[in-house]
């Protein structure tokens, strides 16, 4: 089907969006505190591109913060993030809207609009940012809702479609604009496993065939030795892992290893609430389990 | 003392944070107008199906309820008014009062409570519950800013739509009363019309559609805004529409009280009738 296009296949692959030849994403130095809460602190690291890096950590780390700031939805207190060599947290307003272009967000509830069809929702950054024809944006949303396995769905309402469904639809939205990075933030939560199998694929998948690089946002263990090239964990506002799946697996931090099988004892501590209500409750000495819902 | 000085900061802090909010409001509700003028030219800002279904949304669907409550008001109004009117003089003078007052003052602000209540409270949720489910972020990271893409289209149905509905209140509220005067009054048909056209001028009514068009403004800048104020969860939602509503209710009130000095300056220049 895509042989049969006009379509740019280096823009297709996320190539013809990035100018500079270093890292995809650079953050520096990103600091960001709630009332007396730091959340980020003095955080610093370097994405190449093509590759899937997993952001994950315990629930309340700033995974989530550290996302809406890479993708400007939130200002930082100190430091500075850079898209494809361009400050977004120092840019004007047109060169903030470019370096939105080069990036699409896969969000939690994947974040359809409920009064468009799913075909309309993955054409509504197309139609915004170009000036195609309506034939040629039909063409290129069809090829998007192929790649992720959703081109039955094309006319449905986005409440008329499963949790994974609505991912999927997300996901075709979010590489509408061939961009050259994909956030995802946490694209597992609330799926059954199959489905996150499924989801799992799809970024391994797009990230090869596409040549962009993904950045997901997790903290399940299995999602992350599946699709990761890389891990980042943090805690305490700190990175304190960066390292592939096998060095993750074979880390002696205690804080990794607490992490990786869900010890409900270790340095990353529950509230106390928590643990004072259980010793109630049920009168152990031993901890409540860290939760793990939250998005960080 | 230090009470004092605490009172004082802490009004100090309140007055900051009223005033703020205000500010805010209205640097959004300008951004509103300012994207639905453009989006007259462009087709970039907003699609004109999402103006239509606004249109049909704010207009079409509100107007059985405008011409019954309008109906009714007109029927109350008579039947209470003209009793008391005919112990000190002729009760066909009903006729007039009915027709200034419903024209000037309780057809333009009663239309805008009843679109507060259904429409004004509709934006609030819709838009809170799209700031919740993270969609008014996700049309921020496609580059599309959602007042454009989400207010624009509403506050230019509103404001068009409001005066028609406040003429169809009008309209309904005069009927109304007509029916009322006439059948279980006895006022005779040519008294009552004679009457209306002696006091009723066609700046009563131009006046009360030009209020109806500012009550249009703060009813969908107050509503959207409330709306993309919504933080956290679903229960926001329920607080954010509560809060919308009772603001839309009270600055209505206190712009129809400021308006209606206005309107007397202009009587007393000659501007209007």
């Amino acid at each position: 089907m895509a042989g049969s296009t006009n379509i740019d296949m280096s823009r297709a692959r996320g190539e013809g969006q990035l100018r500079s030849q270093g890292p995809v994403i650079k953050v520096e130095h990103l600091t960001k505190t709630y009332d007396d809460k730091v959340v980020l602190d003095d955080i610093s690291f370097e994405l190449a591109r093509g590759r899937v890096y997993v952001i994950m950590g315990p629930s309340g780390c700033g995974k989530s913060t550290l996302l809406r700031m890479m993708i400007g939805a939130e200002a930082a207190d100190a430091g500075h993030v850079y898209l494809d060599g361009v400050d977004t947290t120092l840019a004007d307003k047109k060169t903030q809207e470019e370096a939105r272009r080069k990036f699409g967000v896969l969000f939690q509830s994947a974040a359809l609009l409920n009064g468009l069809t799913v075909a309309e929702n993955v054409a509504l950054p197309i139609r915004q940012h170009t000036d195609l024809l309506k034939s040629t944006i039909d063409l290129m949303v069809r090829l998007k809702l192929e790649l992720v396995g959703m081109g039955d769905a094309a006319e449905k309402f986005p409440y008329e479609i499963s949790g994974g469904m609505k991912k999927r639809a997300g996901l075709a939205r979010a590489i509408a604009l061939d961009p050259a990075i994909v956030f995802y933030d946490e694209p597992s939560a609330g799926l059954d496993p199959v489905m996150v199998g499924v989801i799992d694929k799809l970024i391994k998948d797009l990230t090869s065939k596409l040549g962009i690089t993904s950045v997901v946002i997790t903290h399940e263990m299995p999602s992350i030795f599946r699709i990761a090239d890389e891990a980042i964990m943090l805690f305490g506002g700190k990175v304190v892992f960066r390292g592939s799946p096998q060095e993750l697996r074979q880390s002696r931090l205690p804080i990794v290893r607490q992490f990786i099988n869900g010890d409900p004892e270790g340095p990353i501590n529950a509230p106390r609430q928590l643990a004072e209500l259980s010793e109630r409750l049920f009168g152990s000495a031993k901890k409540p389990a860290i939760d793990g819902g939250g998005t960080g | 003392m230090s009470i004092l000085n605490e009172s004082v900061v802490t009004l100090g802090a309140l007055v900051n944070k009223q005033l703020s909010a205000l500010g805010g409001t209205v640097r959004f509700g300008g951004n509103a107008a300012l994207y639905a003028l453009r989006g007259l030219i462009s087709r970039r800002i907003y699609p004109f199906h999402d103006f239509i279904v606004q249109v049909d949304y704010t207009g079409a669907r509100s107007t059985p309820i405008m011409i019954l409550t309008g109906f009714l008001v007109g029927m109350t109004l008579v039947a209470q008014t003209t009793p008391t009117l005919g112990r000190y003089g002729p009760q066909e003078l009903v006729a007039g009062v009915v027709g200034v007052s419903v024209l000037r003052t309780l057809g333009p602000v009663l239309a805008a409570i009843i679109f507060a209540g259904r429409v004004g409270a509709g934006f609030t949720a819709e838009l809170g519950t799209m700031k919740v489910g993270e969609e008014v972020q996700a049309l921020e990271t496609m580059g599309i800013d959602p007042i454009g893409y989400l207010v624009a289209p509403r506050f230019l149905a509103a404001v068009l739509m409001l005066p028609c509905l406040t003429i169809c209140f009008d309209a309904a509220a005069l009927f109304g009363g007509f029916i009322i005067g006439v059948y279980n009054f006895n006022i005779s048909i040519e008294d009552y019309l004679d009457i209306t056209k002696q006091f009723v001028f066609i700046s009563n009514f131009t006046f009360g559609l030009f209020k109806s068009a500012v009550f249009a403004v703060i009813i969908t800048v107050v509503c959207c805004y409330k709306g993309f104020s919504v933080q956290g969860s679903a229960m926001e939602v329920g607080r954010a529409t509560m809060q919308a509503i009772v603001v839309c209710l009270v600055t209505i009130i206190f712009t129809d009280f400021v308006l209606a000095f206005v309107y007397n300056i202009l009587q007393k220049y000659d501007l209007v009738q």
